[in-house]
């Protein structure tokens, strides 16, 4: 079964541009998800994500990216209760704990875990995204000239990774089809297979690259350059990245990441993160594509 | 004073000269003194048993063997005039494609026109000229359609294809291909040999292609070369092939020689349009009407010569050898099965209401296109899959032996896998009691599948234990005629014992060889089932050569072509 991050060729103006675009704008999200603690702040770039992923059509990876998001998330809110006993309102002690201490649940400690838990959906969207919709072949292409034995490991793994993934489940069901007085698969034999089966693979993979002449001194020219063509979005994604940043930037100079979680919980509203969270939504519709004329009906092309 | 011009001679597509070669740590050379020249244009095929060395003579001619796979080498190499000893695979790439067994590790890329455009990208063409040059081969390959998917939604054809497309782009003069057509269904397989000749006809591209099903292949070829023990042991036309072959190594005749041969006719045929020339040519000698009505393809030999009757006693007789009583008891009843798969971004179902009952005893064959659902249907039957709709009823259980038999052999040693008296028991059963200290790496590729069949079947050999259904899927890729002769005798053997032997496969000669049924599978929906015997002389792709050649209702194997030749001629 394939899976819902693998990357998918859409048409669309976010799958169009180059990867270094596709990253400005992404990035800058990712960045000001990191810059920023405020809970409005982070749920703007939550939904500026999810809709760009929506709009690009990967909304299968924006849900699997929540959903994996939020189990990591629940950990980190239970830790973080668990572990910090600051705050003022205590909801409830639970006594001595082994390696803990004292343990005391906070309500500042539950809303500063839930500030770090959504941060980590937030950034999983943003990668999400990222994941499903900009071309590895492309990112590669333009890593090769810079660092070309860098982009020949990544270029390896990216290929091995699903197919040692499919290794495995074949493993496990070769293992769950073993006679009744056949020897138990055993977790340690299946490792040590798949990874004696890895480094064969690894090999076959290495000879087709050394077939297509991976060997030869990368070109200079990677992407279409040559061809005297920027692709069509670029433009439109550095400047929505570079908005985003330059508006992160002052908003936080007047005043907009108003949040303190001890020793009691206070969320600031200003005009400033009302206005940074109102672009940051907007920004999330960077990836949409008007329907072309001849769609509506306007003209039609003969081929 | 005009001087005239000397014809210019264009360098071999591949000239090997004593070749000698030793992969590291091995005790003897896999390639021992061979020499060959392959002319510009020229198709030739190579064949040979198992590790004959057909791969390692291939990875020389692409440079993999030394620079890649390291060794001792003596003699010389040449490809289009370059020193691929001397040269790496990667500068020899422009005048070499190479194409592998696997697909699945032949592809870097993560969308297939990437694939397609690496080797030149690598070597800095503009990105104009990529892109003509992929648009071309993309053509040439039938795979336009192709170009925007990721590789990881291709099938093995469409994957094998794009292999083809990248070893081409850069126009090579030469394509080496290592068994391409091992896990193609018939259709795809000739679709893809067809492809080869016409590109070596209109490009002029040399072509040597090792295979194993020389019935597919040997009509399309200009030459033969036969290799054993790592020497050339033939190198000749396809006709004088096939005579050697009937002297020296009748594991390598193909179905169609083999009953020219055993009915006594000469010249033998290199595929089936000569085979029916040539009796077509006898039938005109002895004074018959020649051609007549009906037959698949508008003309058979011999169905208008054939009285009802006579064709009804032949089908009977060619009903498989020892056709054994249906049992009533049963190994596997589906009833109404549904099975949905995702697939690609979407939901798909892969089998779609079949309806089957399979008793012990039974051999069964599967068959249909690749994507017709053989291996999902098995895989649910086994209970790795859950069916979205229907009944599944196997009282005796299943033992199943998937594609690749090294997914089984997980320890070093076959004794670890198999520990205990039951263990022995299921070892000597497969006729292995004497590798218990062995590595499983160094067995065969038919021992590792005995092997893994023993570990799916240990502690349920005997008796009630034994599995009410035992079934392998295409178990038969890339073995020699020898080592399925052992995989048949396996399969009656399991039989014999009240297993129901289901297997799952492409290879329509092997079908013939083991099935008394053959269930034909369509896009999810059983389209065919019947005695092999029927199900196999009755169409064009999923019927033997010699049913192909003969046409004859219930003919499907040389034996039985030629005893009805026998008759018929004389």
């Amino acid at each position: 079964m394939r899976s819902p991050f693998a990357y998918t060729p859409r048409p669309g103006p976010l799958q169009a541009a180059s990867p270094s675009a596709a990253v400005a704008y992404l990035g800058s999200l990712v960045v000001v998800a990191f810059v920023y603690s405020n809970p409005f702040v982070l749920a703007a770039v939550g939904v500026a994500a999810g809709l760009a992923g929506r709009l690009a059509g990967a909304g299968g990876a924006v849900r699997a990216a929540i959903k994996l998001g939020l189990a990591i998330a629940l950990p980190i809110v239970v830790v973080n209760a668990l572990v910090v006993s600051r705050g003022e309102t205590v909801l409830a002690r639970l006594g001595e704990w082994p390696l803990f201490g004292q343990v005391d649940v906070t309500a500042e400690a539950i809303a500063d875990g839930c500030i770090f838990g959504l941060r980590a959906v937030v950034v999983m969207i943003a990668f999400a995204v990222y994941s499903a919709c900009v071309d590895p072949d492309r990112v590669l292409r333009a890593l090769r000239p810079l660092a070309g034995r860098s982009a020949l490991t990544a270029t390896l793994i990216s290929r091995l990774v699903p197919v040692a993934a499919a290794d495995a489940s074949r493993l496990r069901d070769a293992g769950r089809l073993r006679g009744p007085r056949a020897a138990p698969l055993g977790r340690a034999a299946l490792v040590r297979r798949l990874l004696a089966g890895s480094l064969d693979r690894s090999v076959d993979v290495a000879a087709t690259l050394e077939l297509r002449g991976y060997g030869l001194d990368a070109p200079m020219s990677a992407e279409c350059d040559d061809c005297g063509r920027r692709p069509r979005f670029d433009t439109r994604f550095y400047a929505v990245g570079t908005l985003v940043l330059t508006a992160a930037v002052a908003a936080k100079l007047a005043g907009a990441d108003q949040f303190d979680a001890y020793p009691t919980v206070g969320v600031g509203i200003g005009a400033a993160t009302v206005a940074l969270s109102a672009l940051l939504v907007v920004a999330g519709f960077a990836p949409w594509q008007p329907r072309s004329r001849s769609a509506r009906g306007r003209g039609t092309v003969d081929d | 004073m005009t001087e005239a011009i000397a014809p210019v001679r264009p360098a071999p597509a591949l000239a090997v000269e004593g070749l000698t070669y030793t992969y590291p740590n091995a005790f003897r050379p896999a390639l021992a003194d061979v020499s060959l020249t392959l002319g510009a244009g020229e198709f030739a095929l190579l064949a040979g048993r198992s590790a004959c060395g057909k791969s390692t003579l291939l990875r020389a001619a692409c440079g993999l063997v030394p620079h890649f796979h390291g060794g001792e080498i003596e003699g010389g190499v040449s490809v289009a005039g370059i020193d691929a000893i001397a040269t790496g695979p990667g500068d020899l790439a422009a005048a070499v494609g190479y194409v592998a067994q696997d697909p699945e590790t032949q592809v870097v890329s993560t969308t297939v026109a990437a694939e397609i455009e690496l080797p030149l990208e690598m070597r800095g063409e503009p990105c104009i000229s990529r892109a003509r040059a992929v648009e071309e081969v993309a053509l040439a390959l039938a795979i336009p359609h192709l170009l925007r998917r990721t590789v990881d939604t291709l099938s093995g054809g469409e994957l094998q294809r794009v292999a083809l497309a990248a070893a081409l782009v850069t126009r090579p003069k030469l394509v080496l291909l290592d068994e391409p057509t091992s896990q193609l269904d018939p259709v795809a397989g000739d679709e893809l040999i067809w492809l080869l000749r016409r590109l070596n006809e209109e490009w002029g591209v040399a072509i040597l292609l090792a295979e194993h099903r020389l019935e597919r292949c040997l009509a399309a070829a200009d030459r033969v070369i036969a290799m054993d023990t790592g020497a050339i042991a033939f190198d000749g036309a396809p006709t004088d092939f096939l005579a050697w072959a009937q002297d020296t190594d009748t594991a390598l005749e193909t179905p169609a020689a083999r009953l020219f041969s055993l009915a006594d006719i000469t010249p033998l045929p290199t595929g089936v349009r000569d085979a029916r020339r040539t009796l077509t040519s006898k039938e005109a000698g002895a004074g018959e009407r020649v051609g007549g009505p009906g037959g698949a393809l508008g003309f058979s030999p011999l169905s208008g010569r054939l009285s009802p009757t006579r064709r009804g006693e032949k089908q009977d007789a060619a009903h498989h050898q020892d056709p054994r009583p249906s049992s009533n008891a049963t190994a596997v009843e589906l009833r109404n099965l549904w099975i949905e798969l995702n697939s690609a971004d979407q939901v798909r179902d892969v089998v779609r209401g079949v309806d089957l009952r399979i008793g012990r005893g039974e051999r069964v064959a599967l068959m249909g296109r690749n994507g017709a659902g053989k291996s999902t249907l098995l895989r649910t039957i086994a209970g790795l899959v859950d069916p979205v709709r229907g009944k599944i009823d196997a009282p005796g259980g299943i033992a199943l032996l998937t594609q690749n038999p090294s997914d089984y052999l997980v320890r070093e040693r076959v004794g670890d896998e198999l520990p205990g008296e039951e263990g022995r028991a299921a070892l000597r059963v497969v006729g292995l009691e004497h590798a218990v200290e062995a590595d499983p790496r160094d067995l065969s590729g038919g021992e590792r599948q005995r092997l893994a069949l023993a570990i799916a079947l240990a502690g349920r050999m005997e008796g009630e234990d034994l599995p009410g259904l035992v079934a392998l899927d295409e178990p038969t890729r890339g073995m020699d005629r020898a080592r399925k002769h052992e995989l048949v005798e396996l399969v009656e053997a399991l039989a014999d014992r009240g297993a129901g032997v289901v297997v799952a496969t492409h290879d329509v000669e092997f079908a013939a060889a083991f099935a008394e049924r053959v269930v034909l599978l369509g896009d999810g929906v059983v389209i065919a089932d019947g005695s092999a015997a029927e199900v196999l002389s009755g169409g064009w792709y999923f019927a033997t050569e010699v049913a192909r050649i003969l046409d004859l209702p219930g003919v499907v194997t040389p034996e039985q072509g030629a005893a009805a030749l026998a008759e018929d001629l004389g």
